[in-house]
């Protein structure tokens, strides 16, 4: 039929479209990777600069560092989002690319301290770059045999670094909701039929974790149906520790109401002070009480308790150690983690400091009697064919609750390959040196003050302008302390010279979290990050 | 590219060097010169391997999948370089060269095929690494995925709503019954469900799993999930899988006779199997009388909407609350590119979801902070997932990705057609989308009685 003579050829220019890969590609390498890393960047002339970065002078010349700031209404005329009717040619899409990547912050540059990610591995990167290409779903193993395959052995290590010989596990599109798994894991493991009947037929189940932790255990009672009203949050001693006899008391206090206390998680480097909860004896406590332990170490929030391995219903606890997790690469300093083994999940982002790149969260789990699979396995007869010609257990893809989903396993592989476990020790032990640096050095110079001497990575402090050194004791002091950071938070993303977080925290007034996860930082990135707040701070 | 040259290098150069806990720290850890050339390479590769190979009929789709003397040791402790990095990228682009999505004969799952827009801007992503949870972290993603939003809605027929990019369709479907679930009764985030009248929601037999899923996850429970009757269990030509209306109102009906609480019904336009679309505006009705909320999951057939021709597939579709779509299936916007687009304008989203963290959503930043939308999400961290499917839309025009929709289905016809004219091949019923389902026939069944022995062989053909 003559109709069919459109499609007689490919309907793409496959030509056309490598040319404009290749050239894109330049442009990322260049402007993105090379030049997003480089501290050595020139500044302007009138910011008189020049401390920190080396090899560099005052320069007439203004080059974006770390970002360029714009307002929102000014970077949406700059950026024509409209989308129309119409395409464009090569060269205005490629100009697209190079101002999309202008005013993006560069996350990769060494003086990007904002959040508890940063930083770029250039392995990692060329993972993540196969896997675009690839562009593959990790559900059945006819489709993803390479990844399906790769993502238990990279779990498997995982798990053995926790101290657990085998176990279960899978990746999740980010911390939040590895620990959204743990939680409805250990619903369904004390109450098989809440998978059918729902949690309306259950008694009020009841979590406890540190008031520290994420705020994605919140968001995931709340999804699962459990109620934020039901998440218990335990105190936290003075270094952002959970009280082991606080839970206790609390999961007494539960009991008490009639309510079941079924699930408790542990952070391993709390968001904001990077507290390690005392996983030894939490896990004392959930063993006595029958609770899931679960520890979060991504960076992590939720205390884990280990299960008792008399009861009959071992309890739930999930160790979230989505942030703090890493340091179990480090012989030095992995006994913050002591008793994470006890933990019956936990919840680890190697994208946070691993350099790893978003998303990268790995969910383990210490049952190996198909825990996750029941929990999750529905068995959808279009993609889990019983019948197919290969081994369908490696079709792991209804262990989930997703059906589609991203490769994450790949970048971490690949870096680990590249550099392997000694190489990672490095990093992690780096980072903890940077801190340790930094702490020392801002202990020597006026104005600035420690909030707690850190344990982890997470420095926060407080700067006290020279105007208000001093004033300690006034009463208005807090207040005017606490408008410092955000003040000195503008001026830096408006020069674009770095980024670094601040938050209140109880009643402490606004105080800057600094976070040095790049292996590319290096002592003039710190000095020059004390010396900017200074500057940059010195007429508050 | 480890810190073993560059160490003595440094100690030679600086003076003081600057040691902690037995770190110096005076250089970086990591060669960033060596590790820009290993990506170049890797990217050359990359392109070698699996972009010029891509449309290449003559390679091979797939090999023996099943022996791969696959990595023993996968991660181990030796020194690495760049050469052996990089042989790695070439193991694995080797054993992952047999499977090609992007290959012209790959037809296995509801996306394939490369788009190089997309390609690019997933590179780009990749590079920079954003999360899109404030304006501060990731001002050009952000103000992306609000304006590729904001056109998805216009798609849909709405005037204004709201929207999030998701990490799958599934998760998209889970915030809608969430979301439907705190519309109706917005206490259920606090106290949760325990002891609360029983919720039930409605779908299609031929809806996606993930329903069931979610249901199980979200605490609702899997027999909460109440299936209605298809046209597909009618032996007539026009059976297409389509939900049945008026099994819908029985099935609404009994739910409340037992004293349960209809809250939620999934009509689902372009099933995963058959590519059915259930018949939006009788069932709109239906939600309407029973003030049901109405999620449309479209993550399959939603694209129709940028075709003018086959857009009626999709006819009623304006009166759905939520709607999921996700890009990366037909119009190849690359895995994942979900949205979840909500008709609600009331910031619902942000009240459903959001707990207000301190330390990430501060009320007291220097710019506008209802820029910050992060918090609408169940996630932290985010990927910016509506980027690629904005440069492509950028590249081609809506008249572009309206003649790749337009062709799809031009292809399905055409193979229906071939299908009909060539003996042993029988449809299973007439598409109206992409799905084309059919039985191979082989010759030595071809004479063989319609029965239980005929049908029993003939479900071993596929799978040999």
């Amino acid at each position: 039929m003559a109709v069919w003579g459109d499609l007689e050829q490919p309907g793409a220019d496959a030509a056309a479209g490598e040319e404009f890969l290749r050239a894109a590609f330049h442009v990322l390498l260049e402007e993105a990777v090379r030049k997003g890393t480089d501290a050595a960047q020139k500044v302007r002339a009138g910011g008189g600069r020049g401390a920190g970065a080396e090899g560099v002078g005052p320069s007439a010349e203004r080059c974006p560092q770390v970002c360029e700031w714009k307002e929102p209404h000014e970077l949406r005329e700059l950026l024509d989002l409209e989308l129309r009717s119409h395409g464009e040619s090569a060269d205005r899409l490629l100009q697209r690319c190079r101002d999309v990547i202008r005013y993006s912050v560069k996350t990769c540059h060494p003086r990007f301290f904002n959040q508890l990610f940063s930083g770029l591995d250039h392995h990692a990167l060329a993972g993540r770059l196969l896997t675009e290409t690839l562009n593959t779903s990790q559900y059945t193993y006819e489709i993803a045999p390479v990844f399906v395959l790769m993502e238990e052995v990279v779990l498997a290590k995982l798990r053995k670094l926790v101290g657990w010989d085998c176990g279960d596990g899978i990746f999740c599109p980010g911390g939040s909701i590895s620990n959204m798994y743990a939680m409805n894991v250990a619903r369904f493991q004390r109450f098989p039929e809440s998978r059918r009947q729902g949690s309306r037929a259950l008694p009020r189940l009841v979590l406890f974790t540190s008031e520290e932790s994420h705020y994605s255990i919140l968001k995931g009672a709340a999804f699962l149906g459990i109620g934020t009203d039901n998440v218990v949050l335990v105190h936290a001693d003075e270094r952002g520790k959970m009280i082991p006899e606080e839970l206790e008391k609390e999961i007494e206090r539960v009991k008490s109401e009639g309510a079941v206390p079924f699930f408790v998680s542990a952070t391993s480097g709390t968001t904001v002070l990077g507290a390690f909860d005392p996983l030894g004896p939490v896990a004392d406590v959930c063993q006595r009480h029958g609770l899931w332990l679960h520890v979060d170490v991504s960076a992590g929030e939720t205390p884990l308790s280990t299960p008792s391995p008399t009861s009959p219903h071992p309890p739930r606890s999930v160790l979230q150690a989505a942030w703090g997790g890493s340091a179990l690469l480090s012989k030095k300093h992995r006994h913050l983690l002591a008793g994470i083994e006890r933990a019956d999940s936990v919840a680890w982002n190697p994208h946070k400091m691993l350099t790893v790149g978003l998303q990268c969260s790995a969910f383990l789990l210490r049952d190996e009697s198909g825990l996750l699979q029941r929990c999750h396995g529905s068995g959808a007869t279009y993609l889990f064919q019983p019948d197919k010609f290969y081994d369908v257990t490696y079709d792991t893809g209804d262990k989930t609750v997703q059906c589609g989903r991203r490769v994450d396993c790949l970048k971490l592989w690949l870096l680990w390959k590249a550099v392997g476990t000694e190489g990672l020790e490095q990093r992690v032990d780096r980072a903890f040196s940077c801190t340790r640096y930094l702490a020392a050095e801002l202990k020597r110079r006026d104005g600035f003050q420690l909030v707690m001497e850190p344990e982890f990575l997470n420095l926060c402090f407080w700067f006290v302008p020279p105007s208000l050194r001093g004033r300690q004791g006034c009463a208005d002091f807090e207040v005017l302390l606490g408008k410092v950071a955000p003040a000195i938070k503008e001026r830096m993303m408006k020069e674009g010279s770095m980024m670094v977080g601040y938050q209140p925290h109880g009643a402490r007034p606004n105080f800057f979290r600094q976070i040095v996860t790049s292996p590319a930082v290096t002592r003039a990135d710190l000095d020059f990050f004390l010396d900017e707040i200074e500057r940059l701070g010195r007429d508050l | 590219m480890e810190a073993s040259t560059c160490k003595q290098d440094l100690l030679q150069k600086k003076k003081n060097a600057v040691l902690v806990d037995g770190v110096i720290l005076n250089g970086p850890i990591t060669d960033s010169k060596a590790g820009g050339k290993f990506v170049e390479e890797a990217c050359k590769i990359i392109m070698e391997e699996i972009i010029q190979k891509a449309d290449d009929v003559t390679e091979k789709l797939a090999s023996s999948l099943l022996v791969y003397p696959m990595y023993p040791s996968l991660v181990n402790r030796d020194q690495h370089s760049v050469e052996r990095a990089s042989s790695h990228v070439h193991s694995v682009t080797a054993c992952f060269s047999s499977i090609f999505s992007d290959h012209p004969r790959f037809f296995n799952q509801l996306y394939a095929g490369i788009d190089y827009y997309s390609l690019v801007a997933r590179f780009i992503t990749e590079a920079l690494n954003p999360s899109v949870y404030t304006y501060e972290v990731s001002p050009v993603f952000l103000l992306v995925e609000e304006a590729v939003i904001k056109k998805m809605i216009e798609f849909i027929g709405w005037e204004e709503g709201d929207g999030i990019f998701n990490p799958g369709g599934s998760v998209s479907n889970m915030y809608a019954m969430n979301l439907a679930r705190y519309k109706f009764c917005p206490e259920i985030k606090e106290k949760g469900l325990s002891g609360l009248p029983r919720l039930v929601l409605f779908t299609s037999e031929e809806c996606h799993y993930s329903m069931k899923k979610a249901a199980s996850f979200l605490g609702i429970g899997t027999e909460n999930v109440y299936f209605v009757k298809t046209d597909e269990s009618f032996k007539s030509v026009s059976r297409r899988g389509k939900m049945i209306p008026e099994e819908l109102e029985k099935q609404v009906q009994r739910a409340r006779n037992e004293g349960s609480a209809p809250f939620l019904v999934c009509a689902t336009a372009g099933t995963t199997v058959l590519g059915a679309f259930d018949p939006l505006d009788k069932i709109a009705d239906i939600c309407e009388k029973h003030d049901l909320w109405l999620h449309v999951d479209a993550s399959w057939g939603g694209s129709a909407l940028i075709s003018r021709k086959h857009c009626r597939l999709l006819h009623g579709i304006q009166r759905a609350d939520s709607v999921a779509w996700n890009p990366h299936k037909m119009l190849l916007a690359g895995i994942q590119c979900c949205a979840l687009l909500v008709k609600d304008n009331s910031d619902l989203l942000k009240k459903c979801y959001s707990a207000k963290a301190a330390y990430l959503f501060q009320q007291d930043k220097f710019y506008d902070v209802s820029y910050d939308t992060g918090d609408k999400s169940i996630q932290c961290s985010r990927r910016p997932d509506a980027f690629k499917f904005w440069l492509m839309w950028k590249a081609l025009g809506t008249t572009g990705l309206e003649e790749r929709v337009n062709r799809a289905l031009a292809l399905a016809r055409y193979l229906v057609e071939e299908i009909k004219k060539r003996e042993g091949f029988q449809l299973l019923l007439e598409p109206e989308y992409a799905n084309v389902c059919f039985w191979y026939i082989p010759p030595s069944l071809r004479k063989m009685e319609n029965g239980p022995e005929f049908w029993q062989k003939l479900h071993q053909v596929s799978v040999t």
